[in-house]
């Protein structure tokens, strides 16, 4: 595909606009997207993104010098972290969570796993899973007004819902937080 | 001794066999897991390292993924031994100079290694040589499943596999390609393949992966987004872009021929006189005349020589392998003079 602006080199960078409920997409080249002020696909290193989050660090630390992030299962700090690029336990991604989150989605453009469960590891998992996934369908239905289809649905999340109190394992329709 | 038993072959990533393996030597993936309840290994201390190896070797050995003998204690073994395991891409130059204790499995055929306390806790890759990701990827994943028998791993609905670098966290999968293009490389087209990589948010990296040169015209191609793309889509944006810059690599070795011959067959015939009489030469000149040699016998200019014994070069010339040949460390000179009078002794056909 052409670039719409200069119609020379190969569109690269893709952009859809919603404005008033209606949809307008943009195919240009990387330069003429700079030239419309529009980033391109930037390389960055993790060193750089890092910075990044230690100026952001630094704004907040001069409030609450006083007490630094830290993790309270393994004690690395967010300045530790920053300065290696290694976390030093999986619970760090909790202790660490609003300032890393951020990093996470420049670096992989998202922030939910899709794909493979560890089988025996987390036996809730999988079926917390499928309760959201029934529940994104509910509110379609709804949506939909097919009333039987939401009926249906419902049965089947308070079924999984049950399977998983027998686990002793959370709901996933219980508030938990993003990492839990 | 498995040391030994490693010299007599040239494992699965050189075995020469495979989809389109005239350019693309072999695949890689590699799975990053870490064992909940461990600290990852930064900060562990000495015991607890101790501790989480024993625990993973004994689950590497209970499910029966390797024997006993094919699990290698790295802090018990000797630098050189240490050495060829990452000539032969087996261990990571880091799980080689760190000093704790770690391990790693190998199977008999060297397509699976599985790294104990690297930078993960888990690191297992599979290789296969020429272009058969899917195929990895089933090795993979079955062996992954094997481990999660015994091995609770760090995970999290929402990020995934929980891995001590952030670039690393939700698949914990790399995958990568590894491709000889030595005509892009003359043709001055390979600049072009590397943007085309990049837009798909692929890295392209030299012989021995991260930070390292593209010598001897090998490159290597994998994924950099690990999390919010399942293992699936992962191979599916690598595998739609490798036939593409197959057929580019083919059509510039044609165009070459083509418009070049004299000048092929020049460069080709040159790397062969130079590597059958040259009395000292270092890793780095060796692997640039076995590149043109083995674009050669691609492209018929060399028809005397077997892939296999170019191969057996390649693996053999590398200094801990040569040393390791030798049953001696060398000096650089002595290496070098070692490694001319090896390949001599090897293309005259008298191994």
């Amino acid at each position: 595909m052409k670039c719409q602006n200069c119609h020379k080199r190969d569109a690269t960078v893709h952009l859809t606009e919603i404005k008033g409920g209606s949809k307008h997409e943009m195919h240009l080249c990387e330069s003429c997207a700079a030239s419309k002020g529009l980033p391109g696909k930037a390389h960055f290193s993790i060193q750089d993104l890092l910075a990044g989050i230690a100026s952001a660090q630094q704004a907040g630390t001069q409030k609450r010098r006083t007490q630094e992030l830290q993790c309270p299962v393994c004690e690395l700090t967010i300045s530790q972290f920053q300065s290696t690029g290694r976390f030093g336990c999986a619970d760090c991604y909790k202790a660490f969570q609003g300032e890393i989150l951020p990093l996470i989605e420049k670096i992989h453009d998202s922030t939910q796993h899709v794909g493979k469960v560890p089988g025996r590891a987390a036996p809730g998992v999988a079926l917390q899973k499928e309760v959201r996934h029934l529940q994104l369908e509910l509110k379609r239905a709804v949506k939909q007004e097919d009333y039987e289809k939401a009926a249906q649905l419902r049965d089947r999340i308070k079924q999984v819902e049950n399977e998983l109190r027998a686990q002793g394992a959370p709901t996933g329709s219980e508030d938990v937080g993003p990492l839990a | 001794m498995l040391f030994d038993q490693l010299l007599k072959q040239t494992g699965e990533w050189l075995r020469g066999t495979g989809p389109e393996a005239d350019i693309v030597i072999c695949c890689r993936l590699r799975l990053a897991r870490n064992v909940q309840g461990f600290r990852f290994i930064s900060r562990m201390d000495a015991d607890e390292r101790t501790a989480c190896e024993q625990q993973i070797r004994s689950v590497i050995l209970q499910q029966r993924i390797v024997p006993e003998d094919r699990y290698v204690s790295l802090h018990e073994t000797a630098p050189l031994d240490r050495k060829l395991l990452v000539e032969r891409h087996l261990i990571s130059k880091e799980h080689e100079d760190s000093k704790h204790p770690r391990g790693v499995a190998i199977d008999r055929d060297e397509q699976t290694s599985i790294m104990v306390n690297e930078e993960d806790h888990v690191r297992l890759q599979v290789f296969q040589s020429g272009l058969q990701l899917r195929a990895a990827h089933k090795v993979a994943n079955a062996l992954d499943d094997l481990l999660a028998r015994g091995l609770d791993f760090a995970f999290s609905p929402q990020l995934g596999y929980l891995t001590a670098c952030p670039t690393n966290v939700g698949t914990g999968l790399r995958a990568s390609v590894m491709l000889h293009l030595p005509a892009l490389v003359l043709t001055r087209h390979i600049e072009k393949v590397f943007q085309a990589v990049s837009k798909l948010n692929l890295a392209v990296r030299g012989l021995h992966g991260e930070g390292t040169e593209a010598s001897g015209h090998f490159y290597q191609i994998s994924n950099q987004v690990t999390l919010g793309r399942s293992d699936a889509d992962i191979l599916a944006n690598i595998e739609q872009v490798i036939p593409t810059i197959v057929s580019y690599e083919r059509k510039a070795r044609e165009e070459l021929l083509r418009r070049d011959r004299l000048r092929m067959e020049d460069r080709v015939w040159r790397a062969y006189g130079m590597l059958r009489t040259a009395r000292i030469i270092s890793s780095e000149e060796s692997l640039m005349l076995l590149s043109a040699l083995r674009m050669g016998h691609h492209l018929g200019i060399l028809p005397d020589i077997d892939l296999q014994t170019i191969n057996e070069l390649f693996l053999n010339t590398q200094p801990g392998h040569l040393q390791k040949l030798a049953a001696h460390e060398m000096e650089a000179l002595e290496r070098d003079a070692r490694r001319a009078e090896y390949i001599r002794r090897k293309l005259d056909g008298k191994s």
